[in-house]
Formats: C-alpha cells, structure tokens, sequence
C-alpha cells in the first residue's frame, strides 16, 4: 500500500476536485466509450491532450500518474506480447522460425497499449479528486431513476461505500500480514514455484479470516444501531449543480462528440 | 555483541502526500541478555522501532547493528534473511497468523522455512508447545478451533521454533486475561534466562517494574529515555508529563512518603513493602 496510487484518494484542492461527482463519474463513462471508438491516431492525440489537460488540473504529480499505471505494467506487457504475435494480418514486418509480427499487429498493438493507458489515468483522475462518500452519493444519484422500477439503489450505493472504505484496509491487513509471515522467513518474491504458492496460501488464509471477521463485526454494528437499508433517510451532505459543472459537462461531451465523428469520417 | 541505532531515521511513503516521519534520530544500544520494556503512546513510533531489528522496515538513513549485521538503506533484501530467523518479531494480535492445517504445521512452518529438516523440526515444535503451556494432544488439532488466547500461545510457539538470539513482541498481553498475561510474561522471563535477549511492547508499568530490566520510552519518533527500571520511575514529573502511570506499587510507596514514611521507591515486592512499613511503624 505505500505505493499504492490506484483507487486512492489524494487529499488537494483543485478545480476538479470541487466538481459534482456525478458530473466527474458521468464524464469517465463518457470518455471511456469514447476511447473504444477507433479514430484513428489523430483521435487518441485529442483524448491524450485532453487527459493531459485534465490531469494538469487535479493537480495531480507526474510520478502519482506513473505510479497509478505501474501495478498494470504487467498485464500491459502481457496482453501486447499476445496480440503482437496472434494477429496476423497485414505486410510481414519480421519473421524469426515461427515468430512472425505484421504490421498490423504492430497498429493493433499500439492501439490497445493507448487505450489501457488512457483508461487507467481517466480512472485515476476521478478516484483521486473524489472521495470515496462523494463517489458512492453520485453512483447513489445517477441510479436514482431506476429506483422507480425496483432497482435497490441505496443498498447498491452502501454496498458500494462499504466495500471502498475497506479497500484500505484491507491493504493494511495484507501488509501486516505479509510482514508477520516474512518474520518466519517467508520470502514472496522469491523461491521456487511450490514455496511461492505456500507464501500466497500463508497470505490469503489469514486474509479471508480476518475479512470474513471484519464483515460479520460490522454487520453485527449496524444491526444493533437498527439499521434498515428500505428506511427513508435524508442526507447532510447535499450535492449541488454549478455553473462550473454545466461547463464542464459541455466541454467533455464536446470532445466525445468529435472523436465519435473522427471515427465515423475515417 | 548488541543492537545498536545509530541516527536512525525512518519515513513512511517517502515522497507522497501520505509521507510520514515516523522515527527521528534514534540512537540506542540494547545489551544481548537484557529483557528490555518499550513504553510510548499509540503513534509513537514503538512498532516502526522494532521492525527495524529484523530488517522487515529498512531506515530511510542511519545503520541499524545487530551483532555482526549492518542495516542500512541500501541492503539487499535476500542478504537480510539470516536476521528474521536471528531476530523473532512476534506481531500484536499474532493469531492473525496461523493458518495451517494443524497447530503442528503452523509451528514447524518458520523452522521449515530456515532449512531446518521436518522431522527435527517436529520435535522442536513439541517442545515449543509445551513451553507455551499447551501439552502434545493440541499437535494434531486445528489452530482455528482454538481460543482467543490459546491461539495466541501457538502463534508465539511458531516464533520460539525458529530458536531466535533475539525475541521481539509487540504488546503480547493486550487483550488476555490477567492470569494469561501473567503465564505469558514469566515464559518471556524464562526464555530470558536462558540467555536470549528480550524486546517487549508494554503499556503496563506493573509488568514493565516486575519484569524488565531496561526500559525505552519513546515519544513522537525520538527515544527519550533509555534507563534502567529502578531509574525511570524515579522520573515522576517527566513520565506525568507523557501521562504514563506509575507501578501501583510505586505510587503507593510514594504516597506514605509524603505522609512521613522513607520507603525506598525502587521496592518491587508487596512483601517486601509490607517488611519495610513495618519496620518504620
Ligand atoms: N505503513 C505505514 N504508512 C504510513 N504511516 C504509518 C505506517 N505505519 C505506521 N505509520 C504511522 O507511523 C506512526 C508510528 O506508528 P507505530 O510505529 O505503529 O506506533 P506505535 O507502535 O508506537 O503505536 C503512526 O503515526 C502511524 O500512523
Ligand atoms: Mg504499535
């Protein structure tokens, strides 16, 4: 968790700090379609100048926004070594026995590493510059039209509070954990593969218990403050629409608009 | 041969806006066979402290000795191993884990993990048990069917497996009853006296006098005093000033001292008192 940038809240004043958060959690959904539409290299360029545009107004460090993309690293890697290799389409670029990369592949490839990193840094803008209340209070918002159709949306919006709120802690618990274990001379970055598994075995076990633990704790706490998820309640936290927001909201659905255009053109 | 801080400076998130300075300059020297007490309030800094000995926590600057081992910033991960087995740390609320099979597993896990061969290993964990007071029918049962406290004690037993030079624990008391905490601080006194060096966590001072030899008190990040029992709670103004009681029974005896009495204040024993009051009625 030192490291830890993904999902986390970084405690600032910016201009997209004090935005509504439904707008901002709107506004994510919107760009994030809006990444899958193919507009070509001119369209990323746009997305990309205006996630950079964004980012400048969080007031958000070059090496948080790093961070936040190093835990995928990974998985990026992962993903792109495949596609590189398993599209095969195009003009044959190199071929090594049976490795064989074609250009297209190489575009492909390109595409999808752009599309990750976009999407990484969009969510991290928004879980950095919102807290985790602020967040689930718009999720509860925008799903308030379902409601008229039975859609549960206040227990959605808890489940969905209670769940951010323990994120933390249970990166907590699995440091305090894994430091316990490292005590009696686990090592979780090296060994063989059956000592690894034994580490992560020594990890999740105690990390299941105290979760399981923590869950029945906390719903024995709000059941004997009666807590009834259907009971009407008002809030003290009120959201409220500004100017600031409207322009906003037109200016995201602005950029949105023209990479779907870019898209439809090309 | 000790453990030895030298300006030792530990920040937690180095470089974010999460970055806490959480030891500041510390500088000590622990002797090898003392039973030392670490008092200090929550946030002070005790656990970042003890982390340090078996390098789980690496300062940020400063070197950290402990005998033949340097510490410093730049170790290696893998060279440091040798000390977790050197250096047992047993975490507050160590319960949390346990999670073999069986109570034999658990404890032969650590030894298992420093190379130790699985049938030597069984037999240093029925003797481990049976220290912690818990007898061979427990071997082969589930650490998760156990109590609270009985876990605790296995827990414990999977740390005293590994044989450390050096046993560190984080308020192993907290939360047992007062006859379990009593049982389990004279295992620490005897495991003392058989040579190891003792590290032990404590908010109460009634354990700290009638246990410990040195005691470490340590406030917002800086170790302020290093002194040995009889000496600290001498300093009554400054531990008031830091809202540490004293020993009741320390406090008692300076109480008769306003009213007249001159009772050595560095008396640990009821019986002893009761001989002295006596004396001087
Ligand atoms: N992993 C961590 N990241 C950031 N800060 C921490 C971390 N662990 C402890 N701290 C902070 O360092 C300070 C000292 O903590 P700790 O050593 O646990 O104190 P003690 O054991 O004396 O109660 C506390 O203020 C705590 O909030
Ligand atoms: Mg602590």
């Amino acid at each position: 968790m030192n490291g830890m940038m993904l999902g986390r809240y970084l405690p600032m004043d910016s201009f997209i700090h004090r935005l509504d958060p439904r707008l901002k959690i709107g506004s994510l959904l919107l760009l994030l379609i809006s990444v899958f539409f193919d507009a070509g290299f001119i369209g990323y360029g746009i997305l990309g100048i205006f996630v950079i545009v964004l980012v400048i107004l969080s007031k958000m460090k070059l090496s948080q926004v790093v961070k936040s993309i190093k835990p995928m690293i990974f998985m990026m890697i992962f993903l792109m070594f495949f596609n590189l290799l398993f599209i095969q389409k195009g003009t044959l670029l190199l071929s090594l026995g049976f490795l064989k990369i074609y250009d297209q592949a190489l575009i492909q490839t390109a595409y999808i590493f752009i599309r990750l990193i976009l999407i990484i840094i969009m969510t991290t803008i928004l879980t950095a510059t919102t807290k985790p209340l602020d967040l689930t209070l718009g999720i509860e918002h925008l799903l308030s039209p379902f409601k008229k159709i039975g859609f549960p949306t206040h227990e959605v919006a808890m489940m969905i509070s209670i769940a951010l709120r323990f994120i933390p802690t249970l990166l907590e618990e699995t440091q305090r954990i894994m430091k316990a274990q490292a005590s009696r001379g686990v090592e979780f970055s090296e060994g063989s593969l059956k000592e690894k598994i034994m580490s992560i075995v020594s990890l999740i076990i105690p990390l299941f218990i105290s979760a399981f633990q923590r869950a029945e704790d906390l719903a024995n706490a709000m059941e004997s403050r009666n807590y009834n998820p259907e009971a009407k309640r008002t809030r003290y936290k009120q959201l409220i629409w500004k100017v600031s927001d409207t322009i906003s909201f037109v200016c995201v659905c602005a950029v949105c608009a023209g990479i779907v255009t870019l898209s439809i053109v090309l | 041969m000790s453990i030895t801080f030298k300006k030792v400076e530990h920040v937690y998130s180095e470089n974010t806006p999460f970055s806490y300075h959480a030891l500041k300059g510390v500088d000590l020297n622990i002797k090898t066979g003392s039973m030392t007490a670490l008092i200090g309030h929550t946030g002070s800094g005790k656990s970042t402290l003890i982390q340090h000995i078996n390098a789980l926590l690496l300062p940020t600057s400063g070197e950290i000795q402990i005998e033949d081992v340097m510490i410093t910033a730049t170790n290696k991960p893998e060279s440091l191993k040798p000390l977790r087995k050197k250096a047992g740390l047993v975490f507050q609320f160590p319960e949390y884990q346990l999670f073999e099979e069986t109570i034999l597993k658990d404890i032969i896990f650590g030894p298992k993990n420093f190379g130790i061969e699985e049938s030597e290993a069984e037999i240093i964990a029925k003797k481990v048990l049976k220290l912690v007071g818990l007898d061979e029918s427990y071997l082969e049962k589930s650490p998760f069917d156990l109590s609270g406290g009985q876990k605790r004690r296995v827990a414990i037993a999977g740390i005293l497996a590994m044989d450390p030079d050096i046993l560190i624990l984080d308020e192993p008391t907290a939360g047992l009853d007062p006859q379990g905490a009593k049982e389990m601080l004279n295992l620490f006194k005897k495991i003392n006296r058989s040579g190891k060096t003792i590290i032990i966590v404590s908010h109460d001072m009634n354990q700290v006098l009638e246990y410990c030899d040195d005691v470490i008190v340590m406030s917002n990040g800086k170790v302020e005093r290093h002194e040995s029992v009889d000496e600290i709670f001498k300093e009554t103004e400054y531990l008031s000033s830091l809202s540490i009681d004293l020993p009741t029974i320390t406090s008692f005896i300076l109480q008769l001292n306003k009213h007249g009495f001159k009772i050595d204040s560095s008396i640990k024993d009821v019986d002893q008192l009761v001989k002295e009051i006596g004396g001087q009625l």
